[in-house]
């Protein structure tokens, strides 16, 4: 655990540095700044919306910087050869795996913190008041990128680098419309279709459980337990995902 | 004797398989030990499989069949990585560190005492020439400094038994000279060495015994004196010309 700690932290250090990872976050931060433009709205209607796409803007952004973290952070060590050096010591590949996920988490959450920062000074500025349900949004979207993080890794540890960005945003996309095709399928009375769609919803991870941002714009608040649960569900996802990732990267030549 | 034996290699080979029906041999059947305290050159010409028997002994790629022992353990035993000094050709670290912090970080893979570790650095740059270069970050490194940078980290463990593939590349002839006089001390010390070069002359200078490797086959193994002898060679460059000759026909 100590080593996967020094990789991790090691890898963290190696993101900040990216230019990518920073011009990524700076474009959220001001994209996050610049709705204070929804001035044509009415105050409330304005808050309304800020709360809306503030939330979905920092869960989008954190979703892409989780799966370009993660997919640098394994790419860059094959890139340059570093890898082969860091297997040649007494270094576990579990070890490795595990510095990786730790150092992107990392990156990650300084990424979200920074966001919430930006998206809870612009609340106060036109709320003058923080509620409960904002951190709560914030620790969901946070927890469904422990998620992404370990899916990217798990792609990542076989495929090449264009697969594992396309196959992890199609898993993104595909696990926040999951509940609406099984919806749909069900409508539509094909056995077929619905069979498919169940196997989807059972197999990706459904990531609208972790967006509370329509519940949070209209003051809905939303119970611990389900904060709980959702996390607990995000953790089986992340430690399936790990374990996947470890199976692979056994195999992986260096 | 098996207690004398740093690393032994019996029946291993490495294909690679292209598409459904190529396949290349990278290395075929390699049998072969290493005593301990000896010095013992690889060579080959380029691509004859040397640095895919370094990989394969590190446990960085797999066997497709054959064993390997090193120092009585199997090679991809944790803990006898503990015992080994690896030296990769061009080594690149992490480019943003500097070369102290480039051993703080794999000192602290080898879970060093942070006393011992601070000792180990400080004479490993001075041994390697690079104690006034601690500020730089090794993206500022000249292909000389990054080898020498690589030879600290991989005596930074004091490992019994040192992996270098091709040690000399990118050292100006003193650099090479002070590489060669090193190792020369490291053997006086008991430790064992295998490098892999395509420097013949360096070779020879140090080694004890070498093997010659081509297309993945080893052709000869010996002393360099009674393997000179044997194929009626006046000096190793004619060795292996005659060697390598000899496995064409």
């Amino acid at each position: 655990m100590v080593k996967a700690l020094i990789i991790g932290l090691n890898t963290f250090r190696e993101t900040l540095r990216l230019k990518s990872y920073q011009i990524i976050l700076i474009f959220a931060l001001l994209l996050l700044g610049s709705s204070q433009l929804f001035s044509f709205l009415t105050p409330e209607e304005q808050l309304k919306m800020i709360k809306d796409v503030s939330l979905s803007g920092i869960e989008i952004f954190a979703a892409l910087l989780a799966i370009f973290t993660a997919m640098t952070s394994l790419r860059n060590e094959f890139e340059t050869n570093t890898i082969s050096t860091l297997l040649s010591k007494p270094l576990r590949r579990s070890e490795f795996i595990l510095g990786k996920f730790i150092g992107s988490v990392l990156a990650i959450t300084l990424s979200v913190i920074l966001m919430a920062a930006v998206f809870s000074t612009l609340i106060l500025i036109k709320q003058h008041s923080l509620e409960a349900g904002l951190f709560s949004a914030t620790f969901l979207i946070w927890a469904e990128m422990l998620v992404i993080v370990a899916l990217t890794l798990a792609v990542a540890a076989f495929a090449s680098t264009a697969f594992t960005l396309i196959f992890v945003l199609f898993l993104f996309l595909t696990g926040h419309l999951t509940g609406y095709g099984l919806e749909l399928a069900q409508q539509a009375k094909n056995p077929l279709l619905q069979a498919l769609t169940k196997i989807f919803y059972k197999v990706i991870p459904n990531f609208e459980n972790f967006a509370i941002r329509d519940e949070i714009a209209v003051g809905v608040s939303v119970s611990l337990s389900y904060l709980l649960k959702t996390f607990g569900y995000g953790l089986i996802y992340t430690f399936i995902a790990l374990l996947l990732c470890l199976y692979f990267f056994q195999f992986r030549e260096v | 004797m098996d207690e004398k034996i740093a690393l032994k290699i019996e029946g291993l080979s490495k294909v690679y398989q292209l598409g459904r029906r190529k396949e290349v041999v990278a290395l075929d059947n390699l049998a072969l030990e290493v005593k301990q305290g000896e010095i013992f050159g690889l060579l080959g010409p380029n691509g004859s499989g040397k640095t895919t028997a370094i990989k394969l002994i590190l446990g960085l790629i797999f066997p497709s069949s054959g064993t390997i022992e090193i120092l009585g353990q199997k090679h991809t035993e944790v803990s006898v990585k503990e015992k080994i000094g690896y030296l990769p050709e061009n080594p690149y670290y992490y480019r943003y560190l500097t070369g102290p912090e480039i051993l703080n970080f794999f000192g602290r893979i080898f879970s060093l005492p942070e006393e011992t570790l601070k000792e180990r650095r400080e004479n490993l740059l001075q041994l390697v020439g690079l104690e006034n270069s601690g500020h730089l970050a090794l993206k500022h490194y000249s292909k000389g400094m990054l080898e020498r940078i690589g030879l600290a980290v991989a005596l930074l463990n004091d490992p019994e038994f040192l992996i270098l593939d091709e040690p000399t590349t990118g050292l100006d002839p003193i650099g090479s000279r002070e590489t060669r006089n090193l190792l020369g001390r490291l053997q006086s010390e008991g430790k064992t060495i295998m490098l892999s070069s395509h420097y013949l002359s360096e070779v020879e200078k140090i080694s004890n015994r070498v093997g010659i490797l081509h297309q993945g086959k080893l052709l000869a193994l010996g002393a360099l004196r009674d393997l000179m002898t044997e194929w009626k060679a006046s000096d190793i460059e004619d060795l292996f010309v005659k060697v390598i000759e000899w496995s064409k026909h």
